[in-house]
């Protein structure tokens, strides 16, 4: 049920490849919006938008490879652990597409270290629950920087990653025991309510 | 009164040690002159107290060597200054030895009431920062720029000081409401500063770059103290203070052998940056692994491995081929 590749259909081990080319792109794009960003000038209350949301998928990233790597997800869990970081790494290489397309370097993993809280990746539960709670902000982060945003172009891809990330907070509501639909109108967080909340998983 | 004496007291320390007007002692008793950025006016003496510092804006130091300064190692807060030297002949090729992190330090009792940066752009907060022309002060332009928050901020700058240190000073005073400085100048001020942080997502690279003065007449002395600040323990010094050790490099896969294999058997991937390899694994799945060498890593594919691929990571980043399972 999680979100698909730009380019479906592919096979699932294409898929796996291109996910590992994407991190090793580091930024390479591979959606419409680094095309919009070398395309018109971003106004910097834009660009301050999107390199926090570069900062969201990298946090993501980095979630989902240390909850596949803990091994404690049954295997029912443990695809959508990877299809879910499989997703995060596309919707990086994009967003930060739109910084390199200006010439600036956007963040990599190697720039920020995360932190969790203890026991986060001791169990497919405590797993599951960061995943609702990071999801949820990811998703608020988003649904700002939609509205927030002036570069018109670069709303439709935004709102596509947006979608992709609803599914996920949909899937581990149910892990958590929620529904598989929740809110009609779930809030968007404002750039300052967005950062510190993913602030929170930076040492 | 005992805070406020010791702040500044320390403010008086770091004007004469700016200042360049002190007699150094010869070199002889006062081992080398080393000049730095006035971050590192704590940690220094701790790695080695045997020499001459003279601490203030990196900036400034550098025009001061320019203009002759006696100077045997010059230890700047960014690598721009050093690189201008060295291209100008004045210094030896600049080294890399550690970075750091931007902070907000506000009062220990916060009369603001400020819990993030975005607090800073309410109107009525008076802020503290250091001139752009000094690393720290061009820092904080920097993440102020990427966060689109330059103008809202500035509005309620009221000082703009020559170095962190005089930040951390008026901060700790309450003569501000906020001020942006260095994360070790927060380590060492734990008593009377509380802590802001700075977004990871905009946080600049700060890395602090050393040369030795070409003219110095102490080179191998100098060399040994530049051996010193990278050494393991002058690191662990600098980290202890709120520094972060210079990132390792990330690594690099260049060849797999063989480019398919069973689980249970061994791969042997060739490439660089390994000597600091945490973890290899195929699809999330761990691997036991040997450092053979920087450039050689001796892997055993796990028993859960599939067709896919691979990772190998370090403390700097990851890197990841395709392998054929089976």
């Amino acid at each position: 049920m999680l979100c698909m590749g730009m380019n479906t259909p592919l096979t699932r081990a294409q898929l796996l490849v291109r996910g590992g080319a994407a991190a090793l792109a580091g930024g390479a794009a591979l959606g419409p919006l680094a095309a919009e960003a070398s395309a018109a000038p971003i106004p910097a209350g834009d660009l301050a938008y999107v390199r926090l949301l570069v900062g969201a998928e990298l946090l993501a990233s980095d979630f989902y490879e240390q909850a596949i790597t803990a091994s404690v997800a049954s295997p029912a869990v443990a695809k959508y652990l990877e299809r879910a970081h499989f997703n995060e790494q596309e919707h990086y290489a994009s967003v930060a597409g739109i910084i390199s397309g200006t010439g600036a370097l956007p963040a990599t993993a190697a720039d920020i270290d995360f932190s969790y809280p203890a026991g986060t990746f001791e169990s497919e539960s405590s797993i599951s629950k960061l995943a609702l709670q990071l999801e949820d902000t990811i998703l608020g982060a988003y649904l700002g920087a939609l509205g927030g945003i002036q570069t018109q172009s670069l709303l439709t891809g935004l709102g596509q990653i947006a979608a992709c990330e609803a599914q996920h907070v949909s899937y581990f509501s149910t892990q958590n025991g929620g529904k598989f639909f929740n809110l009609s109108f779930p809030p968007a967080l404002t750039i300052g309510q967005a950062s510190d909340a993913l602030d929170a998983y930076t040492s | 009164v005992r805070l406020i004496l010791s702040a500044a007291v320390a403010v008086l320390a770091l004007v004469v040690g700016t200042g360049g007007a002190v007699a150094h002692p010869e070199r002889s008793q006062g081992g080398l002159i080393v000049f730095a950025g006035s971050s590192m006016t704590t940690v220094l003496p701790q790695i080695d107290s045997g020499n001459t510092y003279s601490f203030g804006s990196s900036t400034a130091l550098g025009t001061q060597i320019t203009n002759g300064a006696p100077c045997d190692v010059f230890m700047s807060a960014n690598t721009s200054v050093p690189a201008a030297l060295y291209a100008a002949g004045t210094v030896e090729q600049p080294v890399d030895f550690i970075r750091n992190t931007l902070a907000i330090v506000v009062p220990k009792s916060n009369p603001a009431g400020i819990t993030s940066i975005y607090d800073l752009t309410k109107p009525g907060v008076t802020i503290d920062e250091a001139a752009p022309s000094v690393p720290v002060g061009s820092y904080t332009v920097q993440v102020l720029n990427q966060m689109g928050l330059n103008s809202a901020i500035q509005a309620n700058v009221v000082s703009q000081e020559t170095s962190d240190a005089n930040v951390v000073a008026k901060v700790a005073l309450g003569q501000v409401d906020a001020g942006f400085v260095y994360l070790s100048d927060y380590v060492i001020n734990p008593t009377q500063l509380t802590l802001i942080k700075v977004p990871a997502w905009a946080q600049p690279k700060i890395t602090y770059a050393l040369a030795i003065v070409t003219k110095s007449g102490n080179q191998a002395a100098a060399q040994a103290f530049v051996k010193e600040i990278l050494s393991p323990a002058g690191q662990a010094i600098f980290v202890k203070d709120g520094f972060l050790p210079i990132a390792a490099p990330v690594p690099t896969i260049a060849k797999v052998v063989p480019k398919a294999a069973r689980p249970g058997k061994n791969i042997v991937v060739s490439g660089t940056n390994f000597g600091t390899t945490t973890s290899v694994t195929f699809k999330g799945v761990p691997a036991k692994f040997k450092i053979v060498s920087g450039q050689v890593l001796k892997v055993t594919v796990p028993a859960k491995a599939k067709t896919g691929t691979f990772t190998v990571a370090n403390p700097a980043g990851t890197a990841s081929r395709a392998i054929t399972i089976g």
